[in-house]
């Protein structure tokens, strides 16, 4: 079954007095259990439609169905609720809460969805442990590396169980030790969990590990390679 | 959790914050301390114009205090008291004789009211015996068999029954006090010499002495080379029931300082039944009986009361007999009002500053927020209570502070003698004991929190703006 279900999406910019097409006719889906990757040079929109996929951004033309929803049909305030429920975002640069602790970080969106505190601290409690950071709970982001950091930034998105992670070069900040070590954990969660992951990036090392390899160049898909 | 979050987040740029809290508090205390001590002096004022001077209510015959015409007296004055007494709230009540008249000494004279007192009831109504100056005699205790008058400071300097001398005693003490030798040794020379009025001496030591240790010193010279000759003689002259021209010698029996000069120079107290045979006036009869109710508080709803059961007479409360007094209350208020607008939006200011900076700095991190799932209704209460604790941290610090200045100055007060003369010509003290009422700390605390609230609407307005897409970037 399809997650992420993008039909002939454009997006455009008006830059000046030029309309730049970040995407230009996109269609692609995503099933559950995907690893895939989206390369391709900078400004070539791979940021751009996982923004779109995301619900960050509308797109101008087409349309995405995340679940069977139309994000299309979703007000605003409900486009928050929606990518609170079904959608995990890690972001090259962490973006943790810097006065939270790694614990609290994890546990945030299970807070705005209300869960009660014991269910939250034992979630909480197995997402640290599943990313290898157990004994860093207490650690503010200051105390911990831009991998120890990524990791929590992984098991917050993972909090609570949305259909798909969007990773945004989340290596990109990362020595290659930390890289492996973020990419070894995501993979995990995508084999024992069924965990489906997208990933925009350059990096080779997060290439090699996809199962699936989409590459856009101006906002336009040119390969779709499934390695499966 | 969003409150734990804003909390955490007031003290992300520690310096930044503690830099806007000092503020707030600097302004929360300049305004409350200064209003305190305004406050109190309106406050002493308020109190010794009760305790020392009117009374809460004063029942006059109703041409009395127009025409001063000795004849106008209280016809029915066991009826007056028990209609008075019988009134909830009165806790006392005492009649007097007022006449007019002139005090005159060997070398002066002036205008004077002279009361007749029943000193005993004064004493437990009144104050005015506890602001007997020491060493100048008592509040009618003095076994003589002449007449006996009690009289301010202000009225015995213009008649001349104070001198300035600096005697070796007057001089030793001053060593005591503190002052300095080579001060002491500069004004030696006035040993032995008499002056007449203050004016006279304070002339003569500023001769001797440098402005500033004249400004430090000055007054500490004048009260210990102040002198009194215990029984001074002054005759006073006034006219009796017949409208005829009477008066007689009295021996000061003791002198009274209260801070409003005006009251000093010129009123006089007698017992009552020496007033009574000199004027003439019949036992039982009086121009004014006062009364004094359970607090100041009830004088507004009290005084309708009690002029409905008299109404032949003229029934004023304090405020109507000093307008002045009820319009310093009403000018203070005022002046609360124009403090407290200055504070507040300097706070403002400073808060608005602040917690833009705030949002401009968390741009990527207010992104992240909207794009996790944070709604905007949540990032907008986030912002506004991180500027309502900048503005309770602060607020509580200021009234914190005012409280302890407030709580040790009301015991040490504050020494204004510098501008004693001024003050004390409008009837206000130049040592001041700042005070001020729970509701105000109240009232303040609110409109803290208020301004708090109001200058985050537009940072936090500005947070709600930011897309998350480019706030993500950090643009």
């Amino acid at each position: 079954m399809a997650v992420v279900e993008i039909n002939n999406v454009f997006k455009s910019y008006h830059d000046t007095e030029v309309e730049v097409k970040a995407i230009n006719g996109v269609t692609l889906s995503f099933e559950k259990g995907d690893f895939a990757v989206i390369v391709g040079p900078s400004g070539s929109g791979k940021t751009t439609l996982l923004n779109l996929v995301g619900g960050l951004d509308q797109p101008t033309g087409g349309e995405i169905l995340i679940a069977g929803h139309r994000l299309s049909e979703l007000k605003p305030s409900e486009l928050i609720d929606f990518r609170m429920d079904h959608v995990g975002f890690v972001f090259q640069s962490y973006n943790l809460i810097p006065v939270l602790t790694a614990a609290e970080n994890v546990g945030f969106i299970m807070n705005l969805q209300k869960w009660p505190k014991e269910k939250r601290m034992t979630r909480t409690n197995e997402l640290l442990t599943s990313v290898g950071l157990a004994d860093r709970h207490k650690s503010r982001p200051s105390q911990l590396s831009g991998g120890q950091q990524q990791r929590i930034a992984v098991a917050r998105a993972l909090a609570t169980h949305p259909e798909f992670i969007l990773a945004d070069e989340p290596t990109a900040n990362l020595d290659s030790k930390s890289a492996e070590s973020l990419l070894d954990i995501m993979e995990k969660l995508n084999h024992e969990e069924g965990m489906t992951f997208i990933f925009s990036t350059h990096d080779v090392r997060v290439m090699k590990r996809a199962h699936r390899v989409i590459t856009l160049e101006d906002g336009k898909i040119v390969s779709d390679d499934v390695r499966k | 959790m969003i409150t734990a979050i804003a909390w955490k987040n007031v003290w992300r740029n520690k310096t930044r914050s503690l830099i806007v809290i000092a503020a707030v508090t600097i302004g929360v205390f300049a305004g409350i301390f200064s209003m305190a001590a305004i406050n109190s002096s309106v406050v002493q004022r308020i109190d010794a114009a009760v305790n020392e001077e009117l009374a809460h209510i004063q029942v006059n015959n109703k041409e009395f205090r127009s025409s001063a015409d000795i004849q106008n007296i209280i016809r029915d004055y066991p009826g007056v008291v028990s209609a008075l007494e019988s009134t909830p709230g009165v806790t006392k009540v005492t009649g007097r004789i007022i006449v007019r008249g002139i005090a005159t000494t060997a070398t002066k004279s002036s205008g004077v009211e002279i009361t007749g007192i029943d000193v005993g009831k004064e004493k437990e109504m009144f104050t005015l015996s506890k602001k007997l100056i020491p060493g100048t005699g008592s509040f009618f205790e003095t076994n003589t068999k002449f007449n006996t008058v009690f009289i301010g400071e202000k009225l015995a300097k213009e008649l001349n029954i104070i001198r300035y001398i600096l005697t070796p005693e007057a001089l030793t003490s001053l060593k005591e006090k503190g002052i300095p030798p080579e001060i002491v040794s500069k004004i030696e020379v006035l040993q032995g010499q008499r002056f007449t009025s203050d004016k006279k001496f304070v002339k003569a030591y500023e001769k001797l002495l440098a402005p500033g240790e004249i400004q430090k010193y000055g007054w500490k010279i004048r009260e210990a080379a102040w002198s009194y000759r215990e029984g001074s003689k002054i005759i006073l002259s006034f006219l009796d029931i017949n409208n005829n021209q009477t008066g007689a010698a009295f021996r000061v029996c003791g002198i009274f300082r209260t801070n409003n000069d005006m009251f000093e120079s010129l009123s006089l107290f007698v017992p009552i039944d020496e007033l009574r045979q000199l004027t003439g006036m019949e036992e039982g009869s009086f121009h004014r009986v006062i009364a004094r109710l359970e607090n100041n508080d009830i004088t507004n709803s009290m005084t309708p009361k009690i002029r409905e059961k008299l109404p032949d007479y003229e029934v004023l409360n304090w405020k109507e007999i000093q307008p002045d007094l009820a319009m310093i209350t009403d000018f203070i208020n005022q002046i609360y009002a124009v403090f407290m607008v200055l504070i507040l939006a300097a706070l403002a200011f400073g808060i608005v500053n602040t917690m833009l900076m705030a949002v401009l700095e968390r741009t990527r991190e207010l992104g992240m927020l909207m794009a996790i799932g944070m709604n905007r209704r949540k990032i907008f209460i986030m912002i506004m209570l991180e500027s309502i604790f900048l503005s309770i941290v602060g607020g509580f610090a200021g009234m914190a502070v005012s409280e302890a200045a407030i709580s040790i100055t009301g015991k040490t007060g504050i020494n204004l003698m510098k501008y004693s003369e001024g003050m004390e010509a409008m009837g206000y003290s130049a040592h001041l004991f700042p005070t001020i009422d729970v509701q105000f700390f109240i009232t303040t605390t609110i409109l803290i929190v208020l301004t708090g609230i109001v200058s985050a609407i537009y940072p936090a307005r500005k947070a709600l703006k930011l897309n998350p897409v480019e706030a993500l970037r950090g643009e």
